[in-house]
């Protein structure tokens, strides 16, 4: 009975999503809006008009820029989230044991390699992170390369040597730099151009334009590290 | 773009989601996925998509498999 339930359902949610798919253009069509002009478009007027020579940073932050926005905040709110379940347990793990975990044991050649690479992989990630709007790459890649460096360390040299960064009183504002940054650009092209994430065209104002994908840029960066490494340190206390 | 080396990539990656699927240590199973994401981040690279190479570089193989491998340690290692 149950069972039988449970297929009518699917079938029920089913049908509309193949109506749905039935309407898709077939694959590869020739006059979908994306092959007749919206690609065309970016590829043409990217650079001019978006002022990033990387034509994906254009599409990312500046065509589809509101899509991003979304995203970071979905991103934050699953980590919110992911909070609310694991934070209560961690707490009262650490309460129960009162001295703080030692660094483990680590290999000495582990230890030396993460030493001499961690100046360089940090260096790395801000390059990606702030040269994404000329070459591959962005504040998420340079981000998820700062956060892994963040986990890196904390495995060799023990949790309690990136604890000070966790539990700063900026720790908070860090990790909700993402979502920060996007709407403070956001408001700030409003008051500009009169549109929310209103990148300004004018050559007076091709300075604004740049700062405001360089911030964004940041923050996503900052803010995604500091997820990464807010969940790694959450779990690992567990 | 040649497609033979297109070609030899997408089949690591059907052969790597077998190992992964078969294996029933969650450990080496963890390891073989980030395989995985290394073999799709040479497959974004050679299509020409240099972006999403680098995140599948940074979250795939890296931040994904720590994650894993936390969860592992602090469950068992062992598929039931």
């Amino acid at each position: 009975m149950k069972k039988a339930l449970v297929i009518a359902l699917l079938i029920i949610a089913a049908i509309p999503l193949l109506i749905g798919v039935a309407a898709l253009p077939p694959h590869g069509d020739a006059d979908t809006p994306v092959q007749t002009h919206v690609s065309a478009r970016y590829l043409e007027k990217g650079v001019e008009e978006a002022r990033t020579v990387n034509i994906v940073t254009a599409v990312i932050l500046n065509y589809r820029g509101i899509d991003t926005n979304g995203e970071v905040t979905v991103i934050f709110t699953a980590l919110a989230a992911s909070f609310a379940v694991l934070l209560p347990a961690a707490m009262a793990r650490r309460a129960a044991s009162a001295e703080s975990d030692e660094a483990p044991p680590v290999s000495m050649v582990v230890l030396f390699v993460t030493r001499l690479l961690a100046p360089f992989i940090a260096l790395f990630a801000l390059y990606v992170m702030l040269h994404g709007h000329s070459s591959p790459g962005g504040g998420f890649q340079g981000g998820a390369i700062l956060g892994g460096l963040f986990v890196a360390l904390s495995i060799v040299l023990g949790a309690e040597k990136v604890e000070p960064l966790l539990k700063s009183p900026f720790a908070p504002w860090l990790r909700i730099a993402a979502p920060l940054a996007f709407v403070a650009m956001g408001v700030f092209g409003a008051l500009l151009t009169g549109f929310y994430l209103g990148f300004p065209q004018q050559e007076a104002l091709r300075w604004a334009s740049e700062a405001m994908v360089l911030i964004i840029e940041i923050g996503i960066g900052v803010g995604g590290a500091m997820i990464f490494a807010t969940l790694f340190a959450e779990m690992e206390a567990q | 773009m040649s497609t033979a080396f297109d070609i030899v990539l997408l089949l690591l990656l059907i052969a790597i989601a077998l190992a992964v699927a078969r294996t029933k240590d969650l450990l080496a199973a963890s390891i073989i996925f980030s395989a995985y994401s290394l073999v799709l981040c040479l497959l974004w690279q050679h299509r020409g998509s240099p972006d999403v190479a680098m995140t599948e570089a940074a979250v795939g193989a890296g931040i994904t498999t720590v994650l894993f491998l936390v969860a592992i340690s602090k469950t068992v290692r062992r598929e039931k």
